[in-house]
C-alpha cells in the first residue's frame, strides 16, 4: 500500500490549491452568492482549461481518464476552498451517466470536459426521502415515436446552473427506471431556483407534456437503477472528499484564530479546555481521511461492497464533519456566527453535503440492511 | 418536600391562556411560529408588548410600586411559559429584564419617571451595549471610555452584538468612566439616546441571513452626566445584577419544551413518529428537558441546597443551552435533504413554495441561530470553569 500522492496527484493538488487559493477567496465565494445560476462562469471555463471536467471520462469517450482516487484528490481542494461549482454533478455524477450509456454520447461528454455543458440529477419526488431506489412517478409515455414527459421534481441540486436536466421517470409499459436527458429550456420545463444555505442552487421542476426524441432516453429502465446508484456513490465520494477538504480548512482556521484572539490577558488556545477541543477536531478530521481511503479502495467492487464502504465511509465522514463544524463555530465565539468569518462558511457547506445524497441516518439504514 | 403541583396554578394558567388566545392576532403567531427569533421581530415585539400593556401584564416581575403585579414565582414561570407556548412574541426583553430592573433599583427619580412608563408601555426599543469586539468572555476588560467634562461625558469606542441597535431609541451602556483603577471598578452605566449625533451602526450579517444584531460605533459622543445611573465606577456591579437578576432564563425551558413538542409533530408530518431511531432520539431529549423543568423548579421554589446558586445556574445553562442545540438539530436531521434550502423570512412570505410542507421553513434558520445559545451569556466553556469553580473550588 502506498498512501502517498503519485506525482501526477502532487501536479492536480499544486495547481488546484495553487488556482482556487488565488480565486476562491472569502470575498469571492461572498459576492458570487449573488449570482442566480450559483456558478461562477469565469471559474467554470478555467476548470474546463485545467482538465477537472474532463478527469474522469474514460479515454476512449475523449477524457482524460482519471481514476477515482485523482477525482478525490481534486476534490478535497475544491471542499478545502468553499468552491460549491456542481463539479460533482457534472463533473462526476453526470459524466458518469453519460459514460454508462449505450449509445454514442462521445458529444455530450466532449462539451462537459469542454466547460460548455452542466447537468444536473432531478430525481427526489414530493413527499420522498432519499428514495434512489422507489419507483417514479415521472413517467415517459409514448404518442406515435415521440416520448413525452410528465412529472414533478424536488430538491434538484445544482439545476439552476444546468442547462440539461438528467431526469429519473418510468417508462410506460417497462419495468424498472429510465434516466432521461432533458433541455432546461425545452418548452413544458418549469424551473422554480432557490439557494441553499451554502450558496449553491437547487431547484424544484415541473415537467407537464414535455415531447422527448428516442435518443432522450439515455440509460434504458433495466440498467437505470444500477447506474444511479453507481453514479450517486461516485458524486457522494466527491462530496466526501470535499468534506474532507472543509474540515481541514476549518483547522487551519480555528488553529490560527486561537492563537491569535486574546481574552484574560492570554491567547485563548492557552485555555486547555479549548485545547482538547481542537484534539477532537483533529482526531475526527484524521478519522474521516481514513474513511475516504475505505470507500476509495472499494470504488470498483460488486455493487453491495461498495455501496456498504460508501455508506460506512459516509457515516465517519458525516458524523465528524459535524463535530468539527460545530467545535470550530464554539471556538470562534460570536464572530463564528456572522457571515464574516469562514468557519461560518464551512458550516453551511458541512451542513448541505451532510443533507445531500443520503444522511447520516440513511446510511446508517444501508449499513444496517446490508 | 411536597412535589405536588400549586393547585390554585391551575385556574390562573386557564386564565392566563383565555387571554393570550383573545390578545394574539393570527398573523403574528404565525410569522413568530415559523420565524419567531430568526429575523426582524421588532414590530411584533413593541406590538405585543403595546397589547400585554392593556392588560397591565408587560411587567409582571417588577416590584408593585413600578407597575409589577406580585405575582409569585410559579405564576410568572406559567405566564411566560403559555406565551412561549402559544408563539406570542416575546416582549421587548432589554428593557423588562435588563435595564428595568437596573433603573428601579439604582436609578434616580428623574429617570424612575422618565423611562419605567415607556418600557412598561412598549414605546421603543432598547439596545444593551456590554459586549467589544475585543472583549467577550472577559468583560471587565472593556475599552469604550466616557469623560466627563462639564455636565456631560464624552463617550467613546465601539460596542458589539448589539440586538436590534439600528432601531433603537436608547441603549444602556458599560463605559469606563476611570482607567485608573482595576478594572471592574472604572466602569459606569450609561443611557444613551441612540439618535445622539456621533453614533454609528452597522448590522452584522449572520450565519442564517438574519442581521440584527449590530456593531455600534461611538465617536466624541455627548452624552448628560444625569444619564448615568447610580453612583459612578458601580456600573459591573449593576451588570452583575442585571445579569444574575433572572437565574432560570438561561435554561431555555419553555423554548426547549416547545420545540420538543414542534419535534415530535414534524416526525409525523414526516412519516418517523414510529421509526425507533427517531423514537429513541425524542425519549432522550424529553427525559432531559422534563429534568431540566424540574432544576428549574427547584431553583424558582428557592430550595436550600448545598451547592453554590451560582454554579447551580450554571447547570441550568449547561443544559439548557444543550438542548437547544440538540432539539434543533433534531428538527433539521427530521427534514433530510430539505434541510439544505435558505428560506429568506421575506422572500418567502411574498411567495411561499407550494410544494414543500409548511413545517420546512425557518426550523434550519432557527437551528443555525440556536448554534450561539452556547456563546452567549458565557460560552459552555466559561459555565463549566464557573462550576468548576464554585461547586468545588477547584
Amino acid at each position: 500500500m502506498d498512501f502517498n500522492y503519485s506525482d501526477m496527484q502532487r501536479m492536480l493538488l499544486d495547481s488546484a490549491e495553487r488556482y482556487l487559493g488565488d480565486r476562491f477567496t472569502l470575498e469571492h465565494r461572498r459576492a458570487a452568492r449573488s449570482e442566480a445560476s450559483g456558478v461562477d462562469a469565469e471559474a467554470w471555463a478555467a476548470f474546463a482549461e485545467l482538465g477537472w471536467l474532463a478527469l474522469t471520462i474514460p479515454e476512449a469517450q475523449g477524457g482524460l481518464g482519471g481514476s477515482v482516487e485523482d477525482m478525490a484528490v481534486l476534490s478535497t481542494a475544491l471542499g478545502a476552498r468553499l468552491v460549491v461549482e456542481p463539479f460533482a454533478s457534472t463533473a462526476v455524477l453526470g459524466a458518469h451517466i453519460y459514460a454508462r450509456s449505450e449509445g454514442d454520447r462521445s458529444a455530450e461528454l466532449a462539451a462537459i470536459a469542454g466547460g460548455e455543458a452542466r447537468v444536473a440529477l432531478a430525481h427526489d419526488e414530493p413527499g420522498e426521502r432519499y428514495a434512489y431506489a422507489a419507483p417514479r412517478r415521472t413517467r415517459v409515455t409514448r404518442e406515435g415515436n415521440r416520448l413525452v414527459l410528465n412529472g414533478q421534481k424536488m430538491l434538484a441540486a445544482d439545476a439552476p446552473g444546468a442547462g440539461t436536466f438528467l431526469v429519473t421517470a418510468t417508462i410506460e409499459g417497462e419495468a424498472g427506471t429510465a434516466i432521461v436527458a432533458v433541455d432546461a429550456q425545452a418548452a413544458g420545463v418549469t424551473a422554480s431556483p432557490y439557494p441553499l444555505l451554502d450558496g449553491s442552487r437547487a431547484a424544484d421542476i415541473a415537467f407537464d407534456q414535455v415531447a422527448l426524441d428516442v435518443e432522450a432516453v439515455i440509460i434504458a429502465p433495466a440498467r437505470g437503477q444500477a447506474v444511479l446508484a453507481e453514479a450517486l456513490d461516485r458524486a457522494t465520494i466527491s462530496l466526501l472528499a470535499q468534506a474532507v477538504g472543509s474540515m481541514e480548512s476549518c483547522l487551519d482556521v480555528c488553529s490560527a484564530y486561537v492563537k491569535e484572539r486574546q481574552q484574560f490577558g492570554q491567547p485563548i488556545g492557552k485555555f486547555q479546555s479549548l485545547q482538547h477541543i481542537m484534539a477532537d477536531m483533529f482526531v475526527a478530521t484524521h478519522q474521516a481521511r481514513s474513511g475516504l481511503y475505505m470507500a476509495l479502495a472499494a470504488s470498483e467492487a460488486e455493487p453491495a461492497a461498495r455501496q456498504r464502504a460508501v455508506s460506512l465511509a459516509s457515516i465517519t465522514v458525516k458524523e465528524a464533519s459535524q463535530l468539527v463544524s460545530r467545535q470550530g463555530l464554539q471556538l470562534h465565539g460570536g464572530y463564528g456566527m456572522t457571515d464574516e468569518y469562514e468557519i461560518s462558511h464551512h458550516f453551511r457547506r458541512l451542513m448541505v453535503i451532510e443533507k445531500l445524497f443520503g444522511d447520516i441516518d440513511f446510511h446508517i439504514r444501508r449499513v444496517a440492511a446490508s | 418536600m411536597d412535589l405536588r403541583p400549586d393547585e390554585s396554578l391551575v385556574a390562573f394558567r386557564e386564565e392566563v391562556r383565555r387571554a393570550i388566545a383573545e390578545d394574539l392576532p393570527a398573523d403574528m403567531e404565525a410569522r413568530q411560529r415559523a420565524f419567531g427569533g430568526i429575523q426582524s421581530e421588532i414590530g411584533d415585539t413593541l406590538a405585543w408588548t403595546r397589547i400585554m400593556a392593556r392588560r397591565g401584564w408587560t411587567v409582571p416581575q417588577w416590584p408593585v410600586e413600578h407597575g409589577g403585579l406580585g405575582w409569585s414565582p410559579m405564576q410568572l414561570f406559567v405566564f411566560q411559559e403559555e406565551q412561549d407556548a402559544a408563539y406570542a412574541p416575546t416582549m421587548s426583553w432589554a428593557g423588562s429584564h435588563m435595564v428595568g430592573p437596573v433603573i428601579y433599583t439604582f436609578g434616580s427619580d428623574e429617570q424612575k419617571a422618565r423611562f419605567l412608563p415607556a418600557i412598561r408601555n412598549g414605546e421603543y426599543i432598547w439596545a444593551q451595549g456590554f459586549s467589544e469586539p475585543g472583549n467577550g468572555s472577559d468583560l471587565a476588560n472593556l475599552r469604550t471610555q466616557a469623560v466627563l467634562d462639564g455636565d456631560k461625558y464624552i463617550v467613546n469606542g465601539q460596542k458589539i452584538w448589539t440586538s436590534t441597535a439600528y432601531a433603537s431609541e436608547w441603549g444602556f451602556f458599560l463605559v469606563r468612566t476611570d482607567p485608573t483603577v482595576k478594572p471592574q471598578r472604572g466602569i459606569s452605566f450609561l443611557l444613551i439616546d441612540m439618535k445622539s449625533p456621533g453614533i454609528t451602526v452597522r448590522q452584522i450579517p449572520m450565519i442564517n441571513d438574519d442581521c440584527e444584531l449590530c456593531e455600534v460605533f461611538l465617536d466624541n459622543v455627548e452624552v448628560p452626566a444625569e444619564n448615568l445611573v447610580g453612583e459612578p465606577g458601580a456600573g459591573w456591579t449593576y451588570a452583575k445584577f442585571l445579569l444574575d437578576h433572572e437565574r432560570t432564563t438561561s435554561s431555555f425551558i419553555f423554548f426547549n419544551k416547545r420545540e420538543v413538542q414542534r419535534a415530535k409533530d414534524i416526525a409525523v408530518a414526516e412519516g418517523l413518529a414510529r421509526d425507533p431511531v427517531i423514537q429513541a432520539r425524542i425519549a432522550r431529549l424529553e427525559a432531559e428537558v422534563t429534568a431540566l423543568e424540574w432544576s428549574v423548579l427547584r431553583t424558582l421554589a428557592g430550595e436550600d441546597y448545598r451547592y453554590d446558586d451560582t454554579a447551580v445556574a450554571s447547570v441550568l445553562k449547561v443544559t439548557g443551552s444543550r438542548l437547544q442545540h440538540a432539539i434543533t438539530e433534531l428538527q433539521t436531521d427530521l427534514l433530510g435533504a430539505k434541510a439544505t434550502r435558505l428560506f429568506a423570512v421575506e422572500a418567502d412570505r411574498r411567495d411561499p413554495a407550494p410544494l414543500w410542507p409548511e413545517h420546512v421553513p425557518g426550523r434550519v434558520g432557527a437551528a443555525l441561530g440556536q448554534r450561539a445559545a452556547t456563546i452567549f451569556g458565557g460560552t459552555l466553556q466559561v459555565q463549566k470553569n464557573i462550576i468548576a469553580k464554585l461547586a468545588f473550588g477547584l
